[in-house]
Protein backbone atom coordinates (compact mmCIF):
# COMPACT_ATOMS: atom_id res chain seq x y z
CA UNK A 1 0.00 0.00 0.00
CA UNK A 2 1.38 3.26 -1.40
CA UNK A 3 -0.65 5.76 1.54
CA UNK A 4 2.13 5.39 3.66
CA UNK A 5 4.40 7.34 1.03
CA UNK A 6 4.70 10.46 -0.12
CA UNK A 7 1.73 12.08 -0.90
CA UNK A 8 1.41 13.63 2.33
CA UNK A 9 4.20 16.00 1.59
CA UNK A 10 8.04 16.68 3.15
CA UNK A 11 9.76 13.67 5.47
CA UNK A 12 12.74 14.24 6.53
CA UNK A 13 15.32 11.64 6.30
CA UNK A 14 18.59 13.32 8.29
CA UNK A 15 18.14 14.33 11.76
CA UNK A 16 16.18 17.31 13.10
CA UNK A 17 17.90 20.69 12.67
CA UNK A 18 17.10 20.92 16.38
CA UNK A 19 19.60 18.02 17.85
CA UNK A 20 21.68 15.45 16.47
CA UNK A 21 21.39 12.06 16.64
CA UNK A 22 24.00 10.19 16.42
CA UNK A 23 24.06 6.44 16.43
CA UNK A 24 20.25 6.33 15.49
CA UNK A 25 18.93 2.61 15.27
CA UNK A 26 16.28 3.73 12.74
CA UNK A 27 15.75 4.80 9.60
CA UNK A 28 12.75 6.54 7.24
CA UNK A 29 11.11 4.02 6.19
CA UNK A 30 11.59 1.34 8.60
CA UNK A 31 8.89 -0.56 9.92
CA UNK A 32 8.59 -0.45 13.37
CA UNK A 33 6.57 -2.07 16.20
CA UNK A 34 5.86 0.03 19.37
CA UNK A 35 6.55 -2.35 22.28
CA UNK A 36 3.95 -4.37 24.04
CA UNK A 37 4.37 -3.01 27.11
CA UNK A 38 2.49 -1.73 30.44
CA UNK A 39 5.06 -0.16 32.60
CA UNK A 40 4.02 1.88 35.64
CA UNK A 41 4.76 5.73 35.29
CA UNK A 42 5.35 8.57 33.42
CA UNK A 43 4.94 7.34 29.66
CA UNK A 44 4.72 9.14 26.28
CA UNK A 45 3.24 5.96 24.89
CA UNK A 46 -0.08 6.03 24.38
CA UNK A 47 -1.82 2.77 25.37
CA UNK A 48 -3.46 2.88 22.08
CA UNK A 49 -0.48 2.39 19.92
CA UNK A 50 1.26 0.09 21.80
CA UNK A 51 2.42 -3.01 20.26
CA UNK A 52 1.18 -1.39 16.55
CA UNK A 53 3.16 -1.93 13.95
CA UNK A 54 4.42 1.66 11.76
CA UNK A 55 6.93 3.27 9.61
CA UNK A 56 9.11 5.87 10.29
CA UNK A 57 8.53 8.81 8.96
CA UNK A 58 11.53 10.80 10.21
CA UNK A 59 13.85 11.21 12.83
CA UNK A 60 12.99 14.49 15.12
CA UNK A 61 16.63 14.01 17.08
CA UNK A 62 17.89 13.34 20.22
CA UNK A 63 16.01 14.26 23.37
CA UNK A 64 16.16 13.83 26.93
CA UNK A 65 14.03 11.37 28.15
CA UNK A 66 10.83 12.24 29.61
CA UNK A 67 10.31 9.47 31.94
CA UNK A 68 13.46 10.38 33.99
CA UNK A 69 12.49 14.47 33.74
CA UNK A 70 9.29 13.54 34.82
CA UNK A 71 10.93 12.69 38.11
CA UNK A 72 13.23 15.40 38.49
CA UNK A 73 16.12 13.79 37.42
CA UNK A 74 18.41 15.33 33.90
CA UNK A 75 16.84 12.63 31.45
CA UNK A 76 20.32 12.64 30.06
CA UNK A 77 21.82 10.49 27.76
CA UNK A 78 19.06 11.60 25.55
CA UNK A 79 16.90 9.26 23.50
CA UNK A 80 16.50 9.18 19.88
CA UNK A 81 12.82 10.44 19.18
CA UNK A 82 10.86 9.02 15.75
CA UNK A 83 8.04 10.21 14.31
CA UNK A 84 5.92 7.01 13.14
CA UNK A 85 3.28 6.83 10.72
CA UNK A 86 0.33 4.33 11.23
CA UNK A 87 -2.34 3.24 9.03
CA UNK A 88 -5.70 4.16 11.24
CA UNK A 89 -7.26 0.61 10.30
CA UNK A 90 -4.48 -1.40 11.75
CA UNK A 91 -4.86 0.36 14.88
CA UNK A 92 -8.29 0.30 15.25
CA UNK A 93 -10.03 -2.54 14.29
CA UNK A 94 -13.29 -0.74 14.08
CA UNK A 95 -11.88 2.05 12.39
CA UNK A 96 -14.73 3.62 10.19
CA UNK A 97 -12.80 5.88 7.22
CA UNK A 98 -11.57 4.78 4.32
CA UNK A 99 -8.16 2.91 4.52
CA UNK A 100 -6.06 5.50 3.51
CA UNK A 101 -6.75 7.58 6.65
CA UNK A 102 -3.31 7.85 8.73
CA UNK A 103 -1.92 8.41 12.26
CA UNK A 104 1.16 10.04 13.53
CA UNK A 105 3.75 10.66 16.68
CA UNK A 106 6.79 10.31 18.54
CA UNK A 107 7.98 7.52 19.89
CA UNK A 108 11.26 7.53 21.54
CA UNK A 109 13.55 4.40 19.98
CA UNK A 110 13.51 2.45 23.45
CA UNK A 111 9.99 1.95 22.78
CA UNK A 112 10.43 0.51 19.29
CA UNK A 113 11.64 -2.81 17.81
CA UNK A 114 12.04 -4.01 14.44
CA UNK A 115 9.20 -5.04 12.96
CA UNK A 116 10.51 -7.92 11.50
CA UNK A 117 9.44 -8.24 7.99
CA UNK A 118 11.86 -7.44 5.34
CA UNK A 119 9.76 -6.33 2.00
CA UNK A 120 8.03 -3.39 3.65
CA UNK A 121 4.22 -3.27 4.18
CA UNK A 122 0.80 -4.39 2.50
CA UNK B 1 -0.58 -9.57 5.15
CA UNK B 2 2.82 -9.50 6.24
CA UNK B 3 4.48 -11.44 9.01
CA UNK B 4 4.57 -8.33 11.42
CA UNK B 5 0.90 -8.18 11.15
CA UNK B 6 0.19 -11.50 11.06
CA UNK B 7 1.59 -11.72 14.59
CA UNK B 8 0.36 -8.61 16.23
CA UNK B 9 -3.25 -10.01 14.95
CA UNK B 10 -2.37 -13.65 16.63
CA UNK B 11 -1.08 -11.61 20.04
CA UNK B 12 -4.52 -9.58 19.73
CA UNK B 13 -6.98 -12.40 18.56
CA UNK B 14 -10.19 -10.02 18.42
CA UNK B 15 -7.86 -7.08 17.21
CA UNK B 16 -8.79 -4.80 20.02
CA UNK B 17 -5.57 -5.25 21.98
CA UNK B 18 -7.47 -6.19 25.54
CA UNK B 19 -4.30 -5.84 27.54
CA UNK B 20 -4.02 -2.18 26.22
CA UNK B 21 -7.63 -1.45 26.63
CA UNK B 22 -8.26 -2.14 30.37
CA UNK B 23 -4.20 -2.26 31.67
CA UNK B 24 -3.94 -1.03 35.76
CA UNK B 25 -1.04 0.94 34.85
CA UNK B 26 -2.69 2.55 32.10
CA UNK B 27 -3.12 6.53 33.44
CA UNK B 28 -6.14 8.27 33.94
CA UNK B 29 -4.70 10.58 31.49
CA UNK B 30 -4.14 8.03 28.40
CA UNK B 31 -7.31 8.19 26.91
CA UNK B 32 -6.67 7.56 23.18
CA UNK B 33 -9.52 5.98 21.48
CA UNK B 34 -11.71 5.82 24.68
CA UNK B 35 -15.78 6.15 24.18
CA UNK B 36 -16.86 9.76 24.87
CA UNK B 37 -19.72 12.29 23.87
CA UNK B 38 -19.74 14.80 21.27
CA UNK B 39 -17.20 17.49 21.26
CA UNK B 40 -18.77 20.86 22.48
CA UNK B 41 -16.95 22.92 19.64
CA UNK B 42 -17.31 26.53 21.03
CA UNK B 43 -14.71 27.48 22.97
CA UNK B 44 -15.40 28.80 26.26
CA UNK B 45 -11.98 31.39 26.97
CA UNK B 46 -10.53 31.34 30.03
CA UNK B 47 -11.77 32.83 33.54
CA UNK B 48 -9.43 35.52 34.34
CA UNK B 49 -8.01 32.84 37.98
CA UNK B 50 -7.52 30.30 35.10
CA UNK B 51 -5.22 33.15 32.69
CA UNK B 52 -3.10 34.13 36.12
CA UNK B 53 -2.76 30.33 36.85
CA UNK B 54 -1.44 29.84 33.69
CA UNK B 55 0.72 32.78 33.85
CA UNK B 56 2.09 31.07 37.07
CA UNK B 57 2.65 27.66 35.67
CA UNK B 58 4.54 29.13 32.36
CA UNK B 59 6.68 31.63 34.96
CA UNK B 60 7.39 28.74 37.25
CA UNK B 61 8.48 26.89 34.03
CA UNK B 62 10.30 29.25 32.37
CA UNK B 63 12.47 29.66 35.14
CA UNK B 64 13.27 25.99 35.51
CA UNK B 65 11.85 25.71 38.92
CA UNK B 66 9.26 23.01 37.52
CA UNK B 67 9.63 21.19 34.16
CA UNK B 68 6.77 20.21 31.80
CA UNK B 69 7.43 16.64 32.26
CA UNK B 70 7.26 17.12 36.77
CA UNK B 71 3.66 18.96 35.81
CA UNK B 72 2.59 16.35 33.56
CA UNK B 73 3.27 13.38 36.07
CA UNK B 74 2.36 15.03 39.10
CA UNK B 75 -0.93 16.08 37.07
CA UNK B 76 -1.35 11.98 36.02
CA UNK B 77 -0.64 11.29 39.84
CA UNK B 78 -3.83 13.10 41.01
CA UNK B 79 -6.23 10.56 42.62
CA UNK B 80 -9.13 12.59 41.04
CA UNK B 81 -7.58 13.63 37.97
CA UNK B 82 -11.03 12.07 35.56
CA UNK B 83 -13.20 14.68 37.64
CA UNK B 84 -11.33 17.75 37.74
CA UNK B 85 -11.03 20.31 34.55
CA UNK B 86 -8.15 21.13 33.23
CA UNK B 87 -6.94 24.29 35.20
CA UNK B 88 -7.99 22.78 38.53
CA UNK B 89 -5.61 19.93 36.82
CA UNK B 90 -2.84 22.34 36.67
CA UNK B 91 -3.18 23.91 40.13
CA UNK B 92 -3.32 20.61 42.01
CA UNK B 93 -0.51 19.42 39.85
CA UNK B 94 1.59 22.79 40.50
CA UNK B 95 0.73 22.06 44.36
CA UNK B 96 2.18 19.12 44.42
CA UNK B 97 5.74 19.88 43.22
CA UNK B 98 5.70 22.88 44.92
CA UNK B 99 5.57 21.15 48.42
CA UNK B 100 7.78 18.26 46.78
CA UNK B 101 9.90 20.64 46.08
CA UNK B 102 10.18 22.30 49.43
CA UNK B 103 8.59 25.73 48.31
CA UNK B 104 6.40 25.60 50.83
CA UNK B 105 4.57 23.48 53.39
CA UNK B 106 0.89 21.87 53.34
CA UNK B 107 0.33 24.10 56.68
CA UNK B 108 2.16 27.05 54.43
CA UNK B 109 -0.75 26.90 51.69
CA UNK B 110 -3.35 26.24 54.06
CA UNK B 111 -2.72 29.48 56.40
CA UNK B 112 -2.51 31.29 53.02
CA UNK B 113 -5.55 29.82 51.54
CA UNK B 114 -7.61 30.99 54.32
CA UNK B 115 -6.43 34.24 54.31
CA UNK B 116 -7.44 34.36 50.41
CA UNK B 117 -10.40 33.07 50.94
CA UNK B 118 -11.16 35.47 53.95
CA UNK B 119 -10.38 38.56 51.71
CA UNK B 120 -13.24 37.73 49.35
CA UNK B 121 -16.21 38.05 52.62
CA UNK B 122 -14.91 41.39 53.47
CA UNK B 123 -17.74 43.78 51.64
CA UNK B 124 -15.23 47.00 51.21
CA UNK B 125 -12.08 45.04 49.97
CA UNK B 126 -10.97 46.93 46.71
CA UNK B 127 -9.38 43.36 45.65
CA UNK B 128 -12.94 41.55 45.06
CA UNK B 129 -13.70 42.04 41.73
CA UNK B 130 -15.62 39.03 41.54
CA UNK B 131 -17.69 39.79 44.93
CA UNK B 132 -18.65 43.50 42.81
CA UNK B 133 -19.88 41.98 39.92
CA UNK B 134 -22.12 39.63 42.19
CA UNK B 135 -23.35 42.22 43.75
CA UNK B 136 -24.51 43.87 40.40
CA UNK B 137 -28.29 43.43 39.63
CA UNK C 1 -14.61 35.14 26.10
CA UNK C 2 -14.25 34.65 22.05
CA UNK C 3 -12.79 36.72 19.49
CA UNK C 4 -14.23 36.54 16.01
CA UNK C 5 -11.00 37.06 14.86
CA UNK C 6 -9.92 33.14 16.82
CA UNK C 7 -12.82 31.61 17.00
CA UNK C 8 -14.03 30.35 13.51
CA UNK C 9 -16.64 28.35 14.39
CA UNK C 10 -18.10 31.02 16.50
CA UNK C 11 -18.28 33.64 13.34
CA UNK C 12 -19.85 30.92 11.46
CA UNK C 13 -22.47 30.03 13.91
CA UNK C 14 -23.50 33.46 13.80
CA UNK C 15 -23.53 34.11 10.20
CA UNK C 16 -21.24 37.16 11.14
CA UNK C 17 -19.96 38.72 7.56
CA UNK C 18 -16.96 40.14 6.84
CA UNK C 19 -17.55 43.55 8.18
CA UNK C 20 -19.24 42.57 11.29
CA UNK C 21 -16.38 41.70 13.43
CA UNK C 22 -13.97 44.62 14.97
CA UNK C 23 -9.93 43.75 14.74
CA UNK C 24 -9.45 45.78 17.38
CA UNK C 25 -7.55 43.76 20.46
CA UNK C 26 -10.09 45.23 22.77
CA UNK C 27 -12.83 42.90 22.89
CA UNK C 28 -10.87 40.63 24.83
CA UNK C 29 -8.73 42.50 27.26
CA UNK C 30 -9.19 40.78 30.44
CA UNK C 31 -12.22 42.10 32.99
CA UNK C 32 -12.08 41.14 36.55
CA UNK C 33 -15.83 41.49 36.62
CA UNK C 34 -15.97 38.33 34.12
CA UNK C 35 -16.18 35.91 36.47
CA UNK C 36 -19.55 34.86 38.43
CA UNK C 37 -19.85 33.77 41.78
CA UNK C 38 -17.15 33.78 44.27
CA UNK C 39 -13.92 32.09 43.54
CA UNK C 40 -13.72 28.43 43.53
CA UNK C 41 -11.01 26.34 46.35
CA UNK C 42 -8.67 26.22 43.40
CA UNK C 43 -8.64 29.89 41.96
CA UNK C 44 -8.12 30.72 46.02
CA UNK C 45 -5.21 28.14 45.58
CA UNK C 46 -3.33 29.19 42.81
CA UNK C 47 -4.02 32.73 44.04
CA UNK C 48 -2.67 31.65 47.63
CA UNK C 49 0.50 29.83 45.87
CA UNK C 50 1.73 32.58 43.62
CA UNK C 51 1.52 35.09 47.21
CA UNK C 52 3.86 32.21 49.16
CA UNK C 53 6.17 32.22 46.09
CA UNK C 54 6.01 35.98 45.76
CA UNK C 55 6.60 36.74 49.58
CA UNK C 56 9.29 34.15 48.83
CA UNK C 57 11.18 36.12 45.51
CA UNK C 58 10.60 33.17 44.08
CA UNK C 59 8.67 34.96 41.28
CA UNK C 60 7.08 38.45 41.62
CA UNK C 61 3.81 40.20 40.03
CA UNK C 62 4.75 41.62 37.58
CA UNK C 63 6.37 38.51 35.85
CA UNK C 64 3.26 37.07 36.00
CA UNK C 65 1.52 39.83 34.71
CA UNK C 66 3.69 40.47 31.92
CA UNK C 67 3.27 36.58 30.68
CA UNK C 68 -0.73 36.60 30.94
CA UNK C 69 -0.38 39.56 28.86
CA UNK C 70 2.07 37.60 26.67
CA UNK C 71 -0.74 34.94 26.21
CA UNK C 72 -3.85 37.32 25.57
CA UNK C 73 -2.22 39.98 23.28
CA UNK C 74 0.98 38.19 21.46
CA UNK C 75 1.40 34.69 21.23
CA UNK C 76 -2.51 34.96 19.53
CA UNK C 77 -1.95 36.60 16.49
CA UNK C 78 1.36 35.53 15.39
CA UNK C 79 0.35 31.93 13.86
CA UNK C 80 -2.07 33.33 11.42
CA UNK C 81 1.40 35.72 10.51
CA UNK C 82 3.71 32.67 9.84
CA UNK C 83 1.12 30.80 7.92
CA UNK C 84 0.09 33.40 5.66
CA UNK C 85 3.50 34.39 4.94
CA UNK C 86 3.81 30.71 3.98
CA UNK C 87 0.73 30.96 1.54
CA UNK C 88 2.69 33.84 -0.47
CA UNK C 89 6.41 33.64 -0.66
CA UNK C 90 6.76 29.70 -1.64
CA UNK C 91 10.59 29.75 -0.78
CA UNK C 92 9.43 30.74 2.65
CA UNK C 93 6.75 27.64 3.36
CA UNK C 94 9.57 25.60 1.96
CA UNK C 95 11.61 26.87 5.14
CA UNK C 96 8.69 26.58 7.79
CA UNK C 97 8.19 23.34 6.38
CA UNK C 98 11.95 21.95 6.89
CA UNK C 99 12.32 23.69 10.51
CA UNK C 100 8.89 24.82 11.70
CA UNK C 101 11.10 27.11 14.51
CA UNK C 102 13.87 28.55 12.80
CA UNK C 103 11.49 29.75 10.13
CA UNK C 104 9.17 31.35 12.78
CA UNK C 105 12.45 33.26 14.21
CA UNK C 106 13.00 34.53 10.73
CA UNK C 107 9.82 36.48 11.20
CA UNK C 108 10.87 37.14 14.72
CA UNK C 109 8.35 35.01 16.55
CA UNK C 110 10.10 33.69 19.79
CA UNK C 111 8.51 30.06 20.00
CA UNK C 112 11.01 29.17 23.49
CA UNK C 113 10.88 25.91 24.33
CA UNK C 114 8.87 24.40 21.84
CA UNK C 115 10.16 22.93 18.67
CA UNK C 116 7.63 22.85 15.67
CA UNK C 117 6.63 20.77 12.67
CA UNK C 118 4.48 22.11 9.87
CA UNK C 119 2.22 19.74 8.07
CA UNK C 120 0.63 20.71 5.26
CA UNK C 121 -3.08 20.62 3.35
CA UNK C 122 -3.39 19.47 -0.07
CA UNK C 123 -6.51 18.53 -2.29
CA UNK C 124 -5.15 14.45 -0.92
CA UNK C 125 -4.74 15.60 2.43
CA UNK C 126 -6.18 16.94 5.75
CA UNK C 127 -4.21 17.72 8.53
CA UNK C 128 -5.40 17.64 12.13
CA UNK C 129 -3.54 18.04 15.53
CA UNK C 130 -4.47 16.74 19.01
CA UNK C 131 -3.09 15.76 22.73
CA UNK C 132 -4.32 12.61 23.96
CA UNK C 133 -2.32 12.68 27.01
CA UNK C 134 -2.70 16.32 27.74
CA UNK C 135 -3.35 18.95 26.12
CA UNK C 136 -0.06 19.94 24.36
CA UNK C 137 -0.19 22.64 21.70
CA UNK C 138 2.09 25.77 20.35
CA UNK C 139 1.18 28.45 22.91
CA UNK C 140 4.08 30.50 22.12
CA UNK C 141 2.43 30.30 18.48
CA UNK C 142 -0.93 29.90 19.03
CA UNK C 143 -1.79 31.13 22.43
CA UNK C 144 -4.03 29.13 24.70
CA UNK C 145 -5.53 26.33 23.17
CA UNK C 146 -9.34 26.41 23.20
CA UNK C 147 -11.46 24.39 25.50
CA UNK C 148 -12.96 22.21 23.09
CA UNK C 149 -8.71 21.02 22.46
CA UNK C 150 -8.59 20.20 25.98
CA UNK C 151 -11.68 17.86 26.42
CA UNK C 152 -11.87 14.64 26.66
CA UNK C 153 -13.84 14.28 24.01
CA UNK C 154 -11.79 15.75 21.63
CA UNK C 155 -8.29 14.00 23.02
CA UNK C 156 -10.01 10.51 22.82
CA UNK C 157 -11.96 10.54 20.08
CA UNK C 158 -10.18 12.41 17.21
CA UNK C 159 -7.87 10.06 17.38
CA UNK C 160 -10.28 6.89 16.94
CA UNK C 161 -12.91 8.78 14.73
CA UNK C 162 -11.41 12.01 13.44
CA UNK C 163 -14.20 12.42 10.07
CA UNK C 164 -16.91 12.27 12.58
CA UNK C 165 -15.16 14.77 15.30
CA UNK C 166 -14.50 16.94 11.99
CA UNK C 167 -18.19 16.87 11.23
CA UNK C 168 -19.10 18.03 14.38
CA UNK C 169 -16.87 21.07 13.51
CA UNK C 170 -19.04 21.29 10.42
CA UNK C 171 -16.27 19.89 8.02
CA UNK C 172 -16.55 17.29 5.88
CA UNK C 173 -14.16 15.69 3.92
CA UNK C 174 -14.57 12.84 0.89
CA UNK C 175 -13.01 9.48 0.96
CA UNK C 176 -10.29 10.34 -1.46
CA UNK C 177 -8.84 12.64 1.00
CA UNK C 178 -6.77 11.02 3.34
CA UNK C 179 -7.16 12.46 7.12
CA UNK C 180 -3.98 12.95 8.62
CA UNK C 181 -4.11 12.73 13.00
CA UNK C 182 -1.00 14.06 14.49
CA UNK C 183 -0.75 12.90 18.24
CA UNK C 184 1.27 15.97 19.48
CA UNK C 185 2.83 13.02 22.72
CA UNK C 186 6.41 14.00 22.60
CA UNK C 187 8.64 17.38 21.80
CA UNK C 188 7.60 18.31 18.83
CA UNK C 189 4.17 20.86 18.40
CA UNK C 190 2.23 21.23 15.30
CA UNK C 191 0.67 23.70 13.39
CA UNK C 192 -1.62 23.05 10.40
CA UNK C 193 -0.46 24.71 7.06
CA UNK C 194 -4.04 24.99 5.39
CA UNK C 195 -4.71 24.88 1.39
CA UNK C 196 -5.31 28.79 0.47
CA UNK C 197 -9.27 29.41 -0.88
CA UNK C 198 -10.18 30.15 -4.26
CA UNK C 199 -10.79 33.88 -4.11
CA UNK C 200 -7.96 35.39 -2.49
CA UNK C 201 -5.87 36.52 -5.03
CA UNK C 202 -3.69 38.87 -5.08
CA UNK C 203 -5.07 38.89 -1.39
CA UNK C 204 -2.37 41.06 1.02
CA UNK C 205 -0.95 38.65 4.02
CA UNK C 206 -3.08 40.83 6.56
CA UNK C 207 -6.23 39.79 4.97
CA UNK C 208 -4.50 36.12 4.40
CA UNK C 209 -4.00 36.11 7.88
CA UNK C 210 -7.42 37.10 8.51
CA UNK C 211 -9.03 34.24 7.61
CA UNK C 212 -6.30 31.97 8.78
CA UNK C 213 -7.97 31.42 12.05
CA UNK C 214 -6.80 29.33 15.32
CA UNK C 215 -9.24 26.37 14.31
CA UNK C 216 -7.54 26.18 11.02
CA UNK C 217 -4.09 25.86 11.99
CA UNK C 218 -5.43 22.88 14.39
CA UNK C 219 -7.33 21.43 11.74
CA UNK C 220 -11.06 21.55 12.67
CA UNK C 221 -12.14 23.58 9.74
CA UNK C 222 -10.96 25.08 6.66
CA UNK C 223 -10.06 28.85 5.54
CA UNK C 224 -13.22 30.17 4.21
CA UNK C 225 -13.25 33.80 2.00
CA UNK C 226 -16.74 35.28 4.06
CA UNK C 227 -18.69 36.52 0.91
Amino acid sequence: MSAAGGETGSAQSRPSTYTPAPGHRYEVGDAVRVKRRYPPGHRRTPHYIRGKVGTVERICGAFPNPEELAYGFDGEPKKVLYRVRFVQKEVWPRYRGPARDLIEMEIFEHWLEPAGDTGGRT
Amino acid sequence: MTMAGAKAKLEAPNGVDEMAEKHPNRGPQDIGGRKAGPVDVVDHGMKFWERQANALRSTLSGKGIVKRDELRRAAEDLRDYSKLQYFEITTSALRTLMIEKGYMTEQELKAKMDEVRARFDVPDEMESPLKQKAAQP
Amino acid sequence: MTDSRIDYYAVKKHAHDHGDHDHSHDDHAPVAGEDEGPPSEFAIMSRAMQEILEAKGVITAEQVTRRMEQFEEDFPYRGSRVVARAWTDPEFRKRLLDDGKAACTEMGVDLEADRLIAVENTPEVHNMIVCTLCSCYPRALLGMPPTWYKSRSYRSRVVFEPRAVLKEFGTELPDNVTVRVHDSNADMRYVVIPMRPQGTEGWSEDQLADILTRDTLVGVTVPRVRT
